[in-house]
Protein backbone atom coordinates (compact mmCIF):
# COMPACT_ATOMS: atom_id res chain seq x y z
CA UNK A 1 0.00 0.00 0.00
CA UNK A 2 2.75 2.41 0.92
CA UNK A 3 4.60 1.43 -2.22
CA UNK A 4 1.83 2.76 -4.43
CA UNK A 5 1.92 6.09 -2.59
CA UNK A 6 5.70 6.28 -2.91
CA UNK A 7 5.30 5.96 -6.68
CA UNK A 8 3.85 9.47 -6.77
CA UNK A 9 7.34 10.83 -6.24
CA UNK A 10 9.02 8.74 -8.92
CA UNK A 11 11.32 10.49 -11.36
CA UNK A 12 10.00 8.83 -14.50
CA UNK A 13 7.42 6.28 -15.58
CA UNK A 14 8.13 2.87 -14.17
CA UNK A 15 8.37 0.53 -17.11
CA UNK A 16 9.09 -3.17 -17.00
CA UNK A 17 9.82 -5.00 -20.23
CA UNK A 18 11.12 -8.27 -18.83
CA UNK A 19 9.81 -10.33 -15.98
CA UNK A 20 11.75 -10.52 -12.76
CA UNK A 21 12.77 -13.78 -11.10
CA UNK A 22 11.19 -14.20 -7.69
CA UNK A 23 12.63 -17.33 -6.16
CA UNK A 24 14.27 -20.61 -7.03
CA UNK A 25 12.57 -23.96 -6.71
CA UNK A 26 14.93 -26.95 -6.94
CA UNK A 27 17.19 -24.97 -9.24
CA UNK A 28 14.41 -23.68 -11.53
CA UNK A 29 13.92 -19.92 -11.45
CA UNK A 30 10.30 -18.91 -11.00
CA UNK A 31 9.50 -15.45 -12.40
CA UNK A 32 6.52 -13.33 -11.55
CA UNK A 33 4.85 -14.02 -14.88
CA UNK A 34 5.08 -17.78 -14.29
CA UNK A 35 3.38 -17.29 -10.92
CA UNK A 36 0.66 -15.23 -12.58
CA UNK A 37 0.10 -17.90 -15.23
CA UNK A 38 -0.36 -20.53 -12.54
CA UNK A 39 -2.99 -18.42 -10.80
CA UNK A 40 -4.73 -17.77 -14.13
CA UNK A 41 -4.65 -21.44 -15.09
CA UNK A 42 -6.30 -22.43 -11.81
CA UNK A 43 -9.00 -19.79 -12.33
CA UNK A 44 -9.62 -20.87 -15.94
CA UNK A 45 -9.75 -24.57 -15.04
CA UNK A 46 -12.21 -23.97 -12.22
CA UNK A 47 -14.34 -21.75 -14.44
CA UNK A 48 -14.53 -24.02 -17.48
CA UNK A 49 -14.92 -27.28 -15.57
CA UNK A 50 -17.60 -25.66 -13.42
CA UNK A 51 -19.47 -24.41 -16.47
CA UNK A 52 -19.18 -27.82 -18.14
CA UNK A 53 -20.66 -29.53 -15.09
CA UNK A 54 -23.40 -26.98 -14.56
CA UNK A 55 -24.54 -26.57 -18.17
CA UNK A 56 -27.86 -28.15 -19.03
CA UNK A 57 -29.73 -28.62 -22.30
CA UNK A 58 -32.30 -25.94 -21.39
CA UNK A 59 -30.73 -22.47 -21.11
CA UNK A 60 -30.67 -21.45 -17.48
CA UNK A 61 -28.42 -19.13 -15.56
CA UNK A 62 -26.64 -15.99 -16.63
CA UNK A 63 -22.93 -16.62 -16.51
CA UNK A 64 -22.98 -19.99 -18.28
CA UNK A 65 -24.43 -18.31 -21.36
CA UNK A 66 -21.41 -16.03 -21.74
CA UNK A 67 -19.04 -18.97 -21.80
CA UNK A 68 -21.34 -20.68 -24.30
CA UNK A 69 -21.36 -17.59 -26.51
CA UNK A 70 -17.56 -17.52 -26.63
CA UNK A 71 -17.37 -21.27 -27.24
CA UNK A 72 -19.88 -21.06 -30.11
CA UNK A 73 -17.93 -18.18 -31.59
CA UNK A 74 -14.67 -20.15 -31.64
CA UNK A 75 -16.32 -23.35 -32.91
CA UNK A 76 -17.94 -21.38 -35.76
CA UNK A 77 -14.55 -19.89 -36.58
CA UNK A 78 -12.94 -23.35 -36.67
CA UNK A 79 -15.79 -24.70 -38.77
CA UNK A 80 -15.61 -21.89 -41.32
CA UNK A 81 -11.86 -22.50 -41.70
CA UNK A 82 -11.92 -26.29 -41.83
CA UNK A 83 -15.22 -26.67 -43.68
CA UNK A 84 -16.40 -29.70 -41.75
CA UNK A 85 -18.58 -29.50 -38.63
CA UNK A 86 -17.46 -32.86 -37.27
CA UNK A 87 -13.77 -32.07 -37.64
CA UNK A 88 -14.41 -28.68 -36.07
CA UNK A 89 -16.00 -30.29 -33.03
CA UNK A 90 -13.04 -32.64 -32.80
CA UNK A 91 -10.44 -29.86 -32.78
CA UNK A 92 -12.56 -27.32 -30.90
CA UNK A 93 -11.42 -28.08 -27.31
CA UNK A 94 -7.80 -27.20 -28.10
CA UNK A 95 -8.65 -23.86 -29.68
CA UNK A 96 -11.30 -22.89 -27.13
CA UNK A 97 -8.91 -23.53 -24.25
CA UNK A 98 -6.14 -21.66 -26.11
CA UNK A 99 -8.48 -18.69 -26.60
CA UNK A 100 -9.62 -18.66 -22.97
CA UNK A 101 -6.04 -18.94 -21.73
CA UNK A 102 -4.82 -16.00 -23.82
CA UNK A 103 -7.85 -13.82 -23.08
CA UNK A 104 -7.71 -14.38 -19.34
CA UNK A 105 -3.96 -13.82 -19.17
CA UNK A 106 -4.31 -10.60 -21.16
CA UNK A 107 -7.28 -9.22 -19.27
CA UNK A 108 -6.09 -10.11 -15.78
CA UNK A 109 -2.94 -8.14 -16.54
CA UNK A 110 -5.05 -4.97 -16.31
CA UNK A 111 -6.33 -5.70 -12.80
CA UNK A 112 -5.23 -3.38 -9.98
CA UNK A 113 -3.20 -5.97 -8.10
CA UNK A 114 -1.03 -6.95 -11.05
CA UNK A 115 2.02 -4.72 -11.30
CA UNK A 116 3.68 -2.45 -8.80
CA UNK A 117 1.00 -2.58 -6.09
CA UNK A 118 1.91 -6.00 -4.71
CA UNK A 119 5.63 -6.36 -4.28
CA UNK A 120 7.89 -9.14 -3.06
CA UNK A 121 11.32 -7.84 -2.03
CA UNK A 122 10.58 -4.65 -4.04
CA UNK A 123 9.84 -6.64 -7.21
CA UNK A 124 6.33 -6.79 -8.67
CA UNK A 125 4.70 -9.99 -7.51
CA UNK A 126 2.48 -10.48 -10.56
CA UNK A 127 3.02 -9.69 -14.21
CA UNK A 128 0.88 -10.68 -17.17
CA UNK A 129 2.10 -13.89 -18.71
CA UNK A 130 1.53 -12.63 -22.25
CA UNK A 131 3.42 -9.42 -21.49
CA UNK A 132 6.56 -11.54 -21.30
CA UNK A 133 8.24 -12.75 -24.46
CA UNK A 134 8.99 -16.12 -22.85
CA UNK A 135 5.28 -16.60 -22.20
CA UNK A 136 4.10 -15.82 -25.69
CA UNK A 137 6.89 -17.90 -27.21
CA UNK A 138 5.68 -20.81 -25.11
CA UNK A 139 2.09 -20.36 -26.28
CA UNK A 140 3.17 -19.98 -29.91
CA UNK A 141 5.46 -23.04 -29.83
CA UNK A 142 2.69 -25.13 -28.28
CA UNK A 143 0.16 -23.83 -30.83
CA UNK A 144 2.32 -24.55 -33.89
CA UNK A 145 3.44 -27.85 -32.38
CA UNK A 146 -0.21 -28.83 -32.08
CA UNK A 147 -0.83 -27.78 -35.69
CA UNK A 148 2.07 -29.92 -36.93
CA UNK A 149 0.99 -32.85 -34.76
CA UNK A 150 -2.59 -32.69 -36.04
CA UNK A 151 -1.42 -32.40 -39.65
CA UNK A 152 0.88 -35.38 -39.26
CA UNK A 153 -1.86 -37.39 -37.62
CA UNK A 154 -4.37 -36.52 -40.33
CA UNK A 155 -2.25 -37.47 -43.31
CA UNK A 156 0.79 -39.36 -42.09
CA UNK A 157 4.21 -37.85 -41.37
CA UNK A 158 5.77 -38.44 -44.79
CA UNK A 159 2.77 -37.10 -46.67
CA UNK A 160 2.81 -34.00 -44.53
CA UNK A 161 6.45 -33.36 -45.42
CA UNK A 162 5.73 -34.05 -49.08
CA UNK A 163 3.07 -31.36 -48.94
CA UNK A 164 5.83 -28.75 -48.82
CA UNK A 165 7.57 -30.12 -51.91
CA UNK A 166 5.25 -29.71 -54.87
CA UNK A 167 6.29 -31.09 -58.21
CA UNK A 168 9.05 -33.43 -59.25
CA UNK A 169 12.11 -33.90 -57.07
CA UNK A 170 14.55 -33.53 -59.97
CA UNK A 171 13.63 -29.87 -60.25
CA UNK A 172 15.87 -27.75 -58.00
CA UNK A 173 13.11 -25.15 -57.63
CA UNK A 174 11.07 -27.75 -55.79
CA UNK A 175 13.79 -28.17 -53.19
CA UNK A 176 14.24 -24.41 -52.82
CA UNK A 177 10.54 -23.70 -52.42
CA UNK A 178 10.18 -26.62 -50.05
CA UNK A 179 12.88 -25.37 -47.72
CA UNK A 180 11.42 -21.88 -47.81
CA UNK A 181 8.03 -23.29 -46.87
CA UNK A 182 9.54 -25.16 -43.92
CA UNK A 183 11.38 -22.01 -42.88
CA UNK A 184 8.17 -20.01 -43.07
CA UNK A 185 6.62 -22.42 -40.58
CA UNK A 186 9.29 -21.37 -38.09
CA UNK A 187 8.77 -17.67 -38.80
CA UNK A 188 5.07 -18.17 -38.14
CA UNK A 189 5.93 -19.17 -34.57
CA UNK A 190 8.01 -16.03 -34.10
CA UNK A 191 5.44 -13.74 -35.71
CA UNK A 192 2.62 -15.14 -33.56
CA UNK A 193 4.69 -14.76 -30.39
CA UNK A 194 5.96 -11.27 -31.23
CA UNK A 195 2.56 -9.93 -32.24
CA UNK A 196 0.92 -10.96 -28.99
CA UNK A 197 3.85 -9.91 -26.80
CA UNK A 198 4.33 -6.50 -28.44
CA UNK A 199 0.67 -5.57 -28.35
CA UNK A 200 0.24 -6.41 -24.67
CA UNK A 201 3.62 -5.11 -23.44
CA UNK A 202 3.39 -1.84 -25.35
CA UNK A 203 -0.13 -1.35 -24.00
CA UNK A 204 1.28 -1.68 -20.49
CA UNK A 205 4.01 0.84 -21.30
CA UNK A 206 1.47 3.33 -22.67
CA UNK A 207 -0.67 2.99 -19.54
CA UNK A 208 2.41 3.47 -17.34
CA UNK A 209 3.47 6.60 -19.26
CA UNK A 210 0.02 8.19 -19.08
CA UNK A 211 -0.41 7.28 -15.44
CA UNK A 212 2.90 9.00 -14.76
CA UNK A 213 1.89 12.12 -16.69
CA UNK A 214 -1.18 12.63 -14.52
CA UNK A 215 0.43 12.51 -11.12
CA UNK A 216 -2.60 12.61 -8.85
CA UNK A 217 -5.29 12.30 -11.52
CA UNK A 218 -3.66 9.19 -12.97
CA UNK A 219 -6.94 7.19 -13.01
CA UNK A 220 -8.49 9.83 -15.28
CA UNK A 221 -5.60 10.22 -17.69
CA UNK A 222 -4.99 6.50 -18.03
CA UNK A 223 -8.68 5.55 -18.41
CA UNK A 224 -9.00 5.83 -22.24
CA UNK A 225 -5.92 3.70 -22.69
CA UNK A 226 -7.16 1.04 -20.32
CA UNK A 227 -10.35 0.82 -22.40
CA UNK A 228 -8.23 0.61 -25.57
CA UNK A 229 -6.21 -2.13 -23.95
CA UNK A 230 -9.31 -4.17 -23.14
CA UNK A 231 -10.23 -4.04 -26.82
CA UNK A 232 -6.66 -4.91 -27.85
CA UNK A 233 -6.56 -7.91 -25.49
CA UNK A 234 -9.71 -9.43 -26.98
CA UNK A 235 -8.67 -8.67 -30.55
CA UNK A 236 -5.16 -10.12 -30.17
CA UNK A 237 -6.46 -13.34 -28.63
CA UNK A 238 -8.93 -13.70 -31.52
CA UNK A 239 -6.18 -13.03 -34.08
CA UNK A 240 -3.87 -15.59 -32.49
CA UNK A 241 -6.49 -18.33 -32.52
CA UNK A 242 -7.71 -17.42 -36.01
CA UNK A 243 -4.23 -17.54 -37.50
CA UNK A 244 -3.53 -20.88 -35.83
CA UNK A 245 -6.77 -22.31 -37.21
CA UNK A 246 -5.87 -21.01 -40.66
CA UNK A 247 -2.44 -22.64 -40.51
CA UNK A 248 -4.12 -25.88 -39.48
CA UNK A 249 -6.60 -25.72 -42.36
CA UNK A 250 -3.78 -25.04 -44.84
CA UNK A 251 -1.81 -27.98 -43.48
CA UNK A 252 -4.76 -30.39 -43.55
CA UNK A 253 -6.42 -29.50 -46.82
CA UNK A 254 -3.53 -30.36 -49.05
CA UNK A 255 -5.22 -33.19 -50.93
CA UNK A 256 -6.93 -30.71 -53.22
CA UNK A 257 -3.85 -28.77 -54.27
CA UNK A 258 -4.65 -25.41 -55.84
CA UNK A 259 -3.53 -25.10 -59.42
CA UNK A 260 -1.05 -22.31 -59.20
CA UNK A 261 2.30 -21.39 -60.54
CA UNK A 262 4.04 -24.30 -58.85
CA UNK A 263 1.83 -26.94 -60.39
CA UNK A 264 3.96 -28.64 -63.08
CA UNK A 265 1.20 -29.06 -65.63
CA UNK A 266 0.51 -25.36 -65.71
CA UNK A 267 4.09 -24.67 -66.76
CA UNK A 268 3.96 -26.93 -69.81
CA UNK A 269 3.36 -25.13 -73.11
CA UNK A 270 -0.13 -25.52 -74.43
CA UNK A 271 -0.48 -26.38 -78.08
CA UNK A 272 -2.13 -23.64 -79.97
CA UNK A 273 -5.16 -24.80 -81.82
CA UNK A 274 -6.21 -21.59 -83.49
CA UNK A 275 -6.16 -21.52 -87.22
CA UNK A 276 -4.90 -18.61 -89.16
CA UNK A 277 -7.14 -17.35 -91.83
CA UNK A 278 -5.21 -17.33 -95.05
CA UNK A 279 -4.92 -14.11 -96.88
CA UNK B 1 30.99 15.15 -37.42
CA UNK B 2 29.64 13.73 -34.20
CA UNK B 3 30.61 16.61 -31.92
CA UNK B 4 27.12 18.08 -31.88
CA UNK B 5 25.93 15.08 -29.88
CA UNK B 6 28.81 14.96 -27.42
CA UNK B 7 26.72 15.84 -24.40
CA UNK B 8 24.13 13.19 -25.09
CA UNK B 9 24.29 9.67 -26.30
CA UNK B 10 24.03 9.10 -30.03
CA UNK B 11 21.50 6.38 -29.39
CA UNK B 12 18.85 9.05 -28.70
CA UNK B 13 19.34 10.34 -32.23
CA UNK B 14 19.17 6.81 -33.58
CA UNK B 15 15.93 6.15 -31.72
CA UNK B 16 14.35 9.31 -33.07
CA UNK B 17 15.30 8.60 -36.66
CA UNK B 18 14.16 4.99 -36.38
CA UNK B 19 10.77 5.93 -34.98
CA UNK B 20 10.28 8.70 -37.52
CA UNK B 21 11.04 6.64 -40.60
CA UNK B 22 9.66 3.42 -39.28
CA UNK B 23 6.14 4.60 -38.58
CA UNK B 24 5.54 5.98 -42.07
CA UNK B 25 5.03 2.58 -43.68
CA UNK B 26 2.49 1.04 -41.31
CA UNK B 27 0.54 4.28 -41.09
CA UNK B 28 0.20 4.47 -44.88
CA UNK B 29 -0.72 0.80 -44.96
CA UNK B 30 -3.49 1.15 -42.41
CA UNK B 31 -4.78 4.24 -44.22
CA UNK B 32 -4.93 2.35 -47.51
CA UNK B 33 -6.84 -0.51 -45.92
CA UNK B 34 -9.27 1.87 -44.27
CA UNK B 35 -9.88 3.72 -47.50
CA UNK B 36 -10.55 0.52 -49.46
CA UNK B 37 -12.92 -0.65 -46.75
CA UNK B 38 -14.80 2.64 -46.86
CA UNK B 39 -15.00 2.47 -50.65
CA UNK B 40 -16.34 -1.07 -50.51
CA UNK B 41 -18.94 -0.19 -47.89
CA UNK B 42 -19.93 2.87 -49.87
CA UNK B 43 -20.62 0.80 -52.97
CA UNK B 44 -22.28 -2.06 -51.13
CA UNK B 45 -23.47 -1.42 -47.57
CA UNK B 46 -23.61 -5.14 -46.89
CA UNK B 47 -19.81 -5.25 -46.94
CA UNK B 48 -19.66 -3.90 -43.37
CA UNK B 49 -19.80 -7.50 -42.15
CA UNK B 50 -16.11 -7.76 -43.12
CA UNK B 51 -15.10 -5.41 -40.31
CA UNK B 52 -13.70 -8.32 -38.32
CA UNK B 53 -11.39 -9.38 -41.11
CA UNK B 54 -10.30 -5.78 -41.61
CA UNK B 55 -9.23 -5.55 -37.97
CA UNK B 56 -7.32 -8.81 -38.31
CA UNK B 57 -5.36 -7.53 -41.31
CA UNK B 58 -4.72 -4.24 -39.51
CA UNK B 59 -3.23 -6.17 -36.60
CA UNK B 60 -0.87 -7.96 -38.96
CA UNK B 61 0.31 -4.59 -40.30
CA UNK B 62 0.53 -3.10 -36.80
CA UNK B 63 3.11 -5.77 -35.98
CA UNK B 64 5.62 -3.85 -38.11
CA UNK B 65 4.89 -0.62 -36.26
CA UNK B 66 5.20 -2.35 -32.91
CA UNK B 67 8.53 -3.86 -33.92
CA UNK B 68 9.85 -0.34 -34.48
CA UNK B 69 8.53 0.78 -31.09
CA UNK B 70 10.03 -2.21 -29.34
CA UNK B 71 13.43 -1.67 -30.97
CA UNK B 72 13.74 1.52 -28.94
CA UNK B 73 14.30 -0.55 -25.84
CA UNK B 74 16.92 -2.69 -27.54
CA UNK B 75 19.18 0.09 -28.78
Amino acid sequence: MLNSLLRLSAAGPIIHITSEPLFKFHGITITNSILFSWVCSVVITLLLVGVALLARARPRGGFIQYVEIVTDFIVDLVESALGDREKALYYAPYFVSMFFFIVFNNLFGLLPGVGEALTYHSLPLFRAFTADLNGTLAVAVVAMGLVEYFAMRESGPLNHLKHFFNGSFKNPMTWLLGFFEIFSELTRVISLALRLFLNIAIGEIIIAVFAYLGHVVAPITALPFVILEIFVCLLQAYIFVMLTVMYLSVAIHHEDTPEGITHPESLAPREKSHTRSSA
Amino acid sequence: MVYFASSTDLSVLAKGIMMGFGMIGPAIGVGLMGSSFMTAVGRNPEASKYLGQLLVVIAIVELMALLVFASIFII
